[in-house]
């Protein structure tokens, strides 16, 4: 497999992911508050919802590292001239590969002394599988920011980096400028 | 000494675009090392999964999903369809109308992004095929789209008020008021400048237009009736006003207007988990610093220092004021409440100033940073959707800039403008 390929089976895996927490998260709360709207509350719907938005952003910034969507001050990186750039954007990725791989390191640790503790609200639930999004995010983080390194290296060696809003307001601009306005007032 | 030490590594790795997640968080990591020793660290495993975790923060997600669906349904074009309708008759009616559909989609989505994506596409368009030069079109849509930060519900004043552990459901009545203020800033200053280019006027003012165009957006007006009057009548908490949002906008578009496919739902999901990730990644690093500021007592050491200059609330206001626009003009509105708000809280509480009051004067700040470049997601959205440069527009934009800047003033300086209906509802800001 060309690591084009792995790119997007990757990405489509994280999409896959990201789909579910969202769909599970939203009909999570609305199941919540309609029972205890019932006067039938769920005591475990919020310990459950809090942990469920723990997985949206460990599992959503794997996703995000992948798109080059985690917010960044770029404004000083462009204005330097090309080599720096370089020099500058590895040791930025060594700083993320840091991060995370401590990150993956002692969420693997943590994940060891927490053996035979359970969720509160919910005593079948062991303490050790809501906390292994640490883990487990972390090592996808690190799988994402390495697939996408050629791109930010050519980055860094031409033009310099582009906000991820810009790009995606730029697509909104070009598609849905047309289609929509097509439809737009009557 | 140590937390100087951390804020200049922290600046230092931001400004060479390290994410600022992970600047957080490794000096962060430093510091536990230095101060604590090795066998604290496995702690930071621990911090950044309790920093993620929380049940007020989960409106986030709902909310920009809620926006999202609204976006890829027919929701915002009956919006228009209806604005229209009622101030199209005006000079420069287009402006009038990007205004009023701002503030409509205001209320049912908490994000100025989604806003400009919404109705830009549209209205922009329009506009140009009416004369309008495009760097006009683009400024203002775009300013007008940040009165969605402004008025309820809104992501920053979720992150605000989880932050400085107030009420969220507080901080939103306080919005209303000032929200309305900054539109009718918007249509002043855009009257102004429609009278001068002699902008077109769109239709004759009709009764039964207003009336037809009424019926057909019903459904989509009943959206912030069931969301805003569900959470400001106590029915339910704003996470779960969040959800009830997304049930509507999913009942109306998908079953009433019968305008949604899965193609559009699945990626406004997956967007919408990315945008919510990216936000949350930095509360979560931010947690590993916060433990050191708490210990350090950097922001109550920050206070005494303020409060030995003044303890004037007026005169702090307007220094935050003016930190807070520069800061706006280089940082996103996220990122700028999370690396300030546990910082400058106890100064505010010191000298007196409701922090209610002060998360709305800091969510007009943050709206008008989003108009100020070179970071104004906002701003550069719009100016994508219209194709105009981002600096030309910021000329045309300028006179907007200044009818919010007219609207933060007030809003700084005259507190009862956003904390009467929040007294009116609740008896007490506390």
């Amino acid at each position: 497999m060309s690591l084009k390929s792995i790119r997007v089976a990757f990405e489509r895996l994280l999409e896959a992911i990201a789909l579910v927490l969202m769909v599970s998260l939203t009909a999570l709360v609305i199941a919540g508050a309609t029972f205890r709207y019932l006067g039938n509350a769920l005591s475990w719907y919020d310990e459950l919802a809090s942990i469920g938005l723990v997985w949206l952003t460990y599992y959503g910034s794997a996703l995000a590292a992948l798109r080059g969507a985690h917010i960044g001050v770029t404004g000083v990186v462009n204005a330097m001239p090309a080599k720096a750039r370089v020099i500058v954007a590895v040791f930025a990725e060594a700083m993320v590969f840091l991060f995370f791989g401590m990150l993956a390191y002692y969420g693997v640790q943590v994940l060891l002394v927490l053996q035979g503790e359970y969720m509160i609200s919910l005593p079948e639930v062991p303490t050790q599988l809501t906390q292994s999004a640490i883990p487990v995010g972390a090592v996808l983080f690190m799988i994402a920011e390495a697939l996408r390194l050629p791109e930010i290296m050519r980055a860094a060696r031409g033009e310099g980096f582009v906000d991820l809003e810009i790009k995606e307001a730029l697509e909104l601009g070009a598609h849905d400028g047309k289609s929509k306005a097509a439809g737009g007032l009557q | 000494m140590t937390i100087a030490l951390m804020l200049i590594g922290m600046f230092a790795l931001a400004l060479l675009n390290v994410p600022i997640a992970v600047a957080l968080g490794i000096v962060a990591t430093a510091a536990i090392l230095v101060i604590q020793g090795p066998a604290s660290l496995p702690n930071m495993a621990l911090v950044m999964f309790d920093g993620a975790s929380s049940f007020p923060l989960l409106a986030i997600p709902l909310f920009i999903l809620a926006g999202a669906i609204m976006n890829v349904s027919s929701i915002s074009r009956r919006l228009i369809a209806f604005t229209s309708a009622c101030f199209g008759f005006v000079r420069g009616g287009l402006s009038m109308v990007t205004i009023g559909a701002s503030m409509f989609f205001a209320e049912i989505s908490g994000s100025a992004v989604a806003g400009v994506a919404a109705l830009g596409t549209i209205l922009i368009p329009a506009m140009r095929s009416r004369g309008y030069s495009k760097e006009f079109a683009a400024a203002i849509s775009s300013s007008s789209a940040s009165l969605a930060i402004i008025i309820p519900p809104s992501i920053p004043m979720i992150l605000y008020a989880v932050m400085a552990q107030t009420s969220v459901v507080k901080m939103f009545v306080a919005g209303i008021l000032p929200g309305i203020l900054g539109a009718i800033g918007l249509a002043v200053a855009a009257y102004i400048q429609a009278v001068r280019y002699n902008f077109p006027v769109e239709e004759k003012f009709q009764l039964s237009r207003v009336w037809r165009t009424l019926k057909e957006a019903a459904w989509a007006f009943m959206l912030p009736v069931i969301i805003l009057g569900g959470i400001f009548g106590g029915f339910v908490t704003a996470t779960e006003g969040a959800g009830l949002a997304v049930a509507a906008a999913l009942v109306i578009g998908g079953l009433i207007y019968r305008d949604l496919n899965l193609r559009d739902l699945r990626k406004a999901c997956i967007d919408g988990a990315v945008q919510t990730a990216v936000v949350m990644l930095l509360v979560a690093s931010s947690a590993l610093i916060g433990t050191f500021l708490t210990e350090a007592k950097l922001p109550q050491a920050l206070a005494q220092s303020i409060t030995g200059f003044t303890s004037n609330p007026y005169v702090i206001l307007l220094l935050l004021n003016v930190f807070f626009l520069i800061l706006g003009m280089f940082l996103h509105s996220a990122a700028a409440i999370i690396l300030t708000v546990p910082i400058v809280m106890p100064m505010i509480t010191a000298v007196g100033i409701d922090p209610i009051h002060f998360g709305l004067v800091l969510t007009l700040n943050l709206a008008i940073g989003q108009q100020t470049p070179p970071v104004a997601s906002v701003l550069i959205a719009s100016c994508a959707i219209a194709k105009s440069d981002i600096w030309e527009t910021t000329k045309v934009n300028l006179p907007f800039i200044l009818a919010l800047l007219v609207v933060l003033l007030l809003c700084s300086y005259v507190p009862w403008i956003s904390l009467v209906l929040v007294h009116l509802f609740y008896g007490s800001t506390g």
